[in-house]
């Protein structure tokens, strides 16, 4: 479903501040696949997950999606393929517009958009029996402004709305960790079940490393814009922490030293 | 203030009220300060003037035809901006600065007057109603109309996406939205809004002149910020409405200050009397809504 294909990204070339942040990156991630990404500050799993969005424009290589070259697509365009959600509550959703005209816009991404009204008249009940699910009565306060949510409802609200429309991808970036231990636990339980419900092909990056091993089916770990590791299946379900860092440390010769990437 | 000068007021008010409405576009719902504005005011009172005058066009399509130009004029501002990466503000400058020539062209001249030719407001005469009450009516149902069609607009798929657009660009991208075009659309349509009121005012006062832009952005921006500081702008029609009646208020604000023997006044410090009023309302506007300054009301 999504094919990078030697993907170079330098970032600030031919200054002194040159950083070479992917360096001939290959990930191919067939359909249906739940992919976690998981690296220390600057490994590149960031700019790896906005090179597929279509945020960074590679330098070099190739982006495929669903079969079509998209290497040269805008954003916007992107978008009708792949469906995205950000680290900080607010991006994901516009704070201006209601619940329900939220849910609409996201409805809008994969359908034409036109002079019709934005709320058709079945939307309101549709959207009312998905927020349910929540369990956080959000579905009581379709007419409310996003920016009076909380930052964990905001989230909830955001994945729910990613996986509005047609969606084939779903990329998660950081989605969990500007929430508190709970809700982050909450928002993480959601995407697994809409994941798995909506058969979405899902690349989730993350900086716990606990959460990257156990959640999804495959594990890539980016290090100094390389992948250093990639495993699934049985050769994953049994590895814990602990192995992931003495498997680095091992294979670079280095050990990972960095407090922001959990090992909890 | 005598009646005809109290309807004349109304009559600026909702003329100024089609400007509010294009600036509460660019400035609240693409967060996008236009100032094309000062250029498209009166490239719309000139489109208007010469072909009514000139070229002997029937005034209702010489004032959509100033529209469309409006439109144009706007559009190129946020090309500028979309394409080429210049500044907002930098290309509403370059477009109004260039706008003021292109407007003498237009012309042949620094001004227009719309003598003995049939205005808009020409078809109305036979009312048995004089001129002074009978156009304010007919301002007043143009500006509802324009507002009744905005409130709608922003309604619909496009309209949402030109709300998001402006309010959260990097969600609208992630959810479909061009914003490169919104911005293009969104900013040509409150340019034709206010071109079409500039060929309005030149109707009403019967001439175009080269100069009737000065000040037309703070004019659009001061409406904006008293309407929505005193009424509640919770929802896109209360808004509106709001920048309508700021639009209104203003003008009579200016009319007030300008008549009030005391203050000392005269008529050529109307700019001088607009930049203090915005002032006093933008500070207002920091410290909490105008009901608050007063005493009433929470802050």
């Amino acid at each position: 479903m999504i094919d990078l294909s030697k993907i170079d990204v330098t970032f600030n070339k031919d200054t002194p501040l040159e950083t070479r942040a992917l360096r001939g990156v290959d990930l191919k991630v067939p359909e249906g696949q739940f992919l976690t990404i998981i690296g220390s500050n600057g490994a590149g799993k960031s700019t790896c997950l906005n090179v597929i969005a279509g945020l960074t424009k590679a330098e070099n290589g190739s982006v495929k999606v669903d079969g079509e070259d998209v290497t040269r697509w805008p954003v916007y365009k992107r978008s009708k393929m792949l469906s995205r959600v950000f680290q900080d509550p607010k991006m994901g959703t516009c704070e201006d517009l209601s619940i329900l005209e939220n849910f609409a816009l996201a409805h809008g991404r994969t359908r034409p958009r036109g002079l019709r009204f934005a709320v058709a008249p079945n939307m309101r009940d549709t959207t009312a029996e998905r927020l349910k699910v929540l369990g956080l009565g959000l579905e009581d306060r379709l007419d409310d402004k996003v920016g009076l949510l909380s930052g964990g409802q905001r989230q909830a609200v955001s994945l729910l709305m990613a996986a509005t429309g047609d969606t084939k991808v779903l990329l998660l970036d950081e989605h969990t960790a500007a929430l508190d231990p709970k809700t982050a636990e909450f928002v993480l339980e959601l995407t697994k079940t809409i994941v798995s419900d909506l058969k979405l092909t899902a690349v989730m990056v993350t900086h716990s490393m606990a959460q990257a091993l156990h959640t999804g089916e495959r594990t890539a770990m980016f290090h100094r814009g390389k992948i250093v590791f990639d495993a699934a299946g049985a050769e994953r379900d049994k590895m814990e922490v602990a192995d992931l860092l003495e498997l680095f440390k091992r294979e670079q010769g280095e050990e990972l030293a960095d407090d922001s990437l959990l090992l909890g | 203030m005598s009646l005809y000068e109290i309807l004349g007021t109304l009559e600026t008010g909702f003329i100024f009220g089609i400007v509010a409405l294009g600036a509460y576009m660019t400035f609240k719902i693409l967060d996008f300060p236009d100032l094309t504005v000062e250029g498209s005011f009166p490239l719309g009172a000139a489109v208007a003037a010469t072909l009514m005058v000139g070229a002997g066009w029937n005034p209702w399509i010489a004032t959509l035809a100033a529209a469309v130009a409006g439109f144009g004029a706007g559009f190129l501002t946020a090309l500028l901006n979309v394409r080429f990466n210049i500044l907002h503000i930098l290309a509403g400058i370059l477009l109004s600065i260039s706008l003021y020539s292109i407007n003498l062209r237009i012309m042949s001249g620094p001004n227009k007057p719309l003598l003995r030719v049939d205005s808009v407001f020409t078809a109305f005469e036979g009312f048995g109603l004089p001129g002074y009450i009978i156009n304010p009516i007919f301002l007043g149902i143009i500006v509802l109309v324009i507002k009744l069609g905005l409130d709608a607009f922003l309604a619909t798929g496009l309209g949402i996406s030109m709300r998001a657009a402006g309010a959260n660009p990097a969600m609208a991208e992630a959810n479909g939205v061009n914003v490169g075009n919104m911005k293009l659309f969104g900013v040509g349509t409150a340019n034709a809004l206010t071109a079409f009121a500039g060929a309005l005012f030149a109707q009403i006062f019967g001439a175009a002149d080269a100069y009737m832009g000065l000040g037309v952005i703070i004019i659009g921006l001061a409406s904006v910020i008293v309407g929505m500081s005193i009424l509640p702008s919770r929802t896109i029609f209360l808004a509106t409405f709001a920048c309508i009646i700021g639009a209104i208020l203003y003008r009579y604000a200016v009319a007030l200050a300008l008549n009030a023997d005391f203050l000392g006044f005269q008529a050529s410090d109307v700019q001088l009397v607009t930049a203090l009023l915005v002032t006093i309302a933008l500070i207002m506007q920091q410290s909490g809504s105008l009901r608050s300054m007063f005493g009433r009301g929470k802050k």
